[in-house]
């Protein structure tokens, strides 16, 4: 029944050689994403999502970076094993990706059609009235309003918005089928945040491609999603469909996540925080890296790196401790 | 044509709407805003202008004589003044009838010979320039861009291998060379293949990395700046037989260095933009991204050094000359006609004074321009006007 995964992450290590030592800002990150799907990677800022995204592309430089292990199948191949003529080739044509500043991700020297022109010509030989055809109609389908005129402006004279609907447009140039979206929201404003969002949604529906939507925003990810991961501290602590991960979270960590949102609480009761911050990449707690922030915490948790517990179909969490409760409770 | 019916229309009236404000427009209105810059842009295009038509103009091979006149005080004739009709032959009375700006010391037109020094100057600022640019961009985008890639042994083999075959090519015997050569073909394959397997032992060497590139780059950098330029010119061209390509060339390759230190530090900065990792997760390639996003993206700043370096290179073979190291005569220049001068100051202040200000004036407008040029194209300092 579920579609042949277009995109397998299997226990992805990237570490980061700093002065501290070796930041392992993402230790063993696993995923899919199935062909038309939308996934969502979801987890606090400094989590290692960026990171991740950017590896699967190779676009990390590596001295300070170094890809420690892991794979990433896409259709079949082992993109970190590729030579950097075929991940170009793959980069815009089969996976493209939208950054979370419209404000700096366009060149300011070039005009918006010449800078969709470039990943249109990089990757299809195509002659000029073709490819103008081509950027008119891509303009128009990401919602900007007279595509021959805006196609002529600088990037500084379109709005936020607008921007991102045109990195929008540069992404699907080739019709990719999986876009990265690394938090494409997260600079805007909330009404434009929803347009975009639905914008993904409706061209989604049009083209079919594969979305992964990376997010530290839970709220955005009940909409569109339809499974959600879990990052913390570099590890997956949960992965599960919208509706097992908002009904019934079993990862502390992502309880409290949804505790914090705004509308989750009474009306005028403070809203609810996860004490504590995000350990240091470089120095991280020994066991469950969540332990000192967690609740529920027990001894063995200080010691012993926790397993992935599967709670129900398809739905697992990095947590022992739930596990055996939820164990008890159901028995 | 017919085939895509109406959306073929509907492109090729896009293509025909009038364009909104290009670039260009945009940067001709703000010019117009500031005076000093526009100033000195029109003196750069008066002198442009007067170079070239200079050069048209000024095209004998030796310079017209008037064999009438004997004495230093006949030969040495203030701006304006008449050239002695009876003694000259039709074809060698200067153009404009009068010697505009005088005669010097052997009875040479001094317009005549600005005009030809002007284009000697411009050429001589423009292609020293040029050159300094070109290595500078190139080697400070070398290290901005790829300033973290360590440089192994095995390459530092390969360029002293190189370098050895080609400066020794005729005076090696074909043995040598043929050893040198699958020397360094070995280790070139060597370098390609040993990337992603670890070998052992003796040929781990090999692979040691010494310095990074951006190390090796602003180490030349700094060397170069260690000289104090102008004596290194001078010794540069005592070395050289004078003429005035060396000069244009010593000059370029002893003035990069600014231009390297300004692309490096854009580099730097603008390989970390989100624009830059944008144009690479769509594909672009590497050597598009450089010089498409990156050079235009820098260029501003070395626009304006350019600028000004021009007038320091034409401020330069003016120096030169007047030492007498640089274009040997009879070919003019400002600097050679300031130098002859001096030893006429008190009878024939013209021939000090006209090359004089004539340097000087460029060289202002030059610096003008370049000034505007930088508020121009840097969008922060434009609020300000
Ligand atoms: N170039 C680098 N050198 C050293 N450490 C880095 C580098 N890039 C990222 N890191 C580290 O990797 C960790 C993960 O960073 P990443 O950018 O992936 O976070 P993120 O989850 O995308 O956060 P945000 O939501 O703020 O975008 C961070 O702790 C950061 O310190
Ligand atoms: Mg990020």
């Amino acid at each position: 029944m579920t579609p042949d995964p277009l995109l397998i992450v299997k226990d992805l290590k990237v570490y980061f050689d700093t002065d501290q030592g070796m930041a392992k800002a993402v230790d063993g990150v696993s995923f899919r994403v199935g062909q038309g799907e939308t996934v969502c990677l979801v987890g606090e800022s400094g989590c290692g999502k960026t990171v991740s995204a950017l590896s699967i592309l190779g676009l990390l430089p590596q001295p300070p970076a170094q890809i420690a292990g892991g794979k990433v199948f896409f259709k079949g191949r082992d993109l970190l094993e590729l030579e950097q003529k075929d991940l170009r080739e793959v980069r815009g044509r089969e996976i493209s990706m939208v950054f979370q500043e419209p404000m700096t991700s366009l060149n300011p020297v070039f005009t918006i059609g010449h800078q969709i022109e470039e990943v249109i010509t990089t990757h299809e030989g195509v002659d000029q009235i073709e490819s103008r055809q081509r950027i008119i109609r891509l303009l128009n389908d990401v919602g900007i309003a007279s595509p021959e005129e805006r196609m002529q402006d600088y990037p500084h004279n379109l709005s936020g918005g607008q921007r991102q609907r045109v990195m929008i447009a540069m992404a699907l140039a080739c019709s990719p089928e999986l876009i990265i979206a690394d938090e494409p929201t997260t600079a805007l404003d909330v009404t434009i945040q929803a347009q975009i969002l639905n914008l993904f949604k409706e061209l989604q529906e049009d083209r079919g491609m594969a979305i992964l939507q990376i997010t530290h925003d839970l709220s955005v990810v009940a909409g569109v999603a339809d499974r959600i991961y879990v990052m913390y501290a570099g590890i997956m602590v949960e992965e599960g469909s919208v509706w097992q991960i908002f009904r019934e979270p079993c990862h502390p960590y992502t309880m409290g996540l949804l505790e914090s949102l705004p509308g989750r609480r009474a009306k005028g009761q403070d809203l609810a925080t996860i004490p504590g911050a995000v350990p240091d990449p470089a120095n991280k707690p020994p066991g469950c890296p969540f332990h000192p922030r967690c609740r529920y915490v027990q001894e063995s948790c200080r010691v012993q790196f926790p397993e992935m517990c599967d709670f129900s179909d398809r739905h697992l969490a990095r947590c022992p401790i739930m596990y055996a409760k939820r164990k008890v409770q159901s028995a | 044509m017919q085939d895509s019916g109406s959306e073929h229309t509907l492109s090729t009236e896009a293509l025909d709407l009038p364009a909104r404000q290009t670039r260009l427009q945009e940067f001709w209105a703000q010019l117009r805003k500031n005076r000093l810059a526009l100033i000195g842009l029109v003196i750069f295009v008066l002198f442009f202008i007067v170079a070239v038509t200079g050069m048209v103009l000024t095209t004998g091979t030796s310079p017209q004589l008037d064999s009438s006149l004997v004495r230093l005080q006949e030969k040495l004739r203030p701006p304006l003044s008449r050239p002695n009709l009876k003694s000259l032959q039709a074809d060698e009375v200067p153009v404009l009838g009068i010697y505009l700006l005088g005669t010097d010391e052997l009875g040479r037109d001094v317009f005549a010979r600005m005009l030809q020094g002007a284009w000697v100057s411009l050429t001589v600022g423009f292609v020293a320039v040029g050159i300094a640019v070109l290595i500078g961009i190139i080697l400070g985008g070398l290290s901005g861009y790829y300033g973290h890639s360590p440089v192994r042994v095995a390459q530092v083999f390969i360029a002293v291998l190189v370098v050895l075959v080609v400066t020794n090519w005729s005076r090696l015997s074909f043995k040598t060379l043929a050893v040198l050569i699958s020397i360094t073909v070995a280790l070139a394959v060597f370098l390609l293949f040993s990337r992603k397997k670890e070998f052992g032992g003796p040929l781990f060497l090999l692979n040691t990395q010494l310095f990074s590139v951006d190390m090796l780059i602003t180490g030349l950098i700094d060397i170069m700046l260690c000289f104090p330029s102008f004596f290194l010119i001078l010794t540069v061209v005592a070395l050289l037989p004078a003429s005035i390509y060396n000069i244009m060339i010593v000059i370029g390759l002893t003035s990069w260095m600014g231009a390297a230190r300004f692309v490096r530090a854009e580099f730097l900065s603008l390989r970390e933009q989100d624009f830059v990792t944008a144009a690479r997760a769509l594909g672009v390639s590497d050597w598009r991204i450089i010089f498409r996003h990156m050079v235009p993206n820098a260029i501003a700043p070395v626009l304006v050094s350019a600028t000004i370096g021009i007038a320091g290179a034409i401020l330069t073979e003016a120096g030169l000359s007047f030492l007498g190291f640089g274009v040997p005569p009879p070919h003019a220049t400002w600097g050679n006609i300031l130098s002859d001068g001096k030893n006429y100051l008190f009878d024939a202040p013209w021939l000090t004074i006209i090359p004089g200000v004539a340097i000087l004036v460029v060289v202002l407008s030059f610096n003008l321009f370049g000034e505007g040029l930088r508020d121009i194209l840097n969008p922060k300092l434009r609020e300000r006007h």
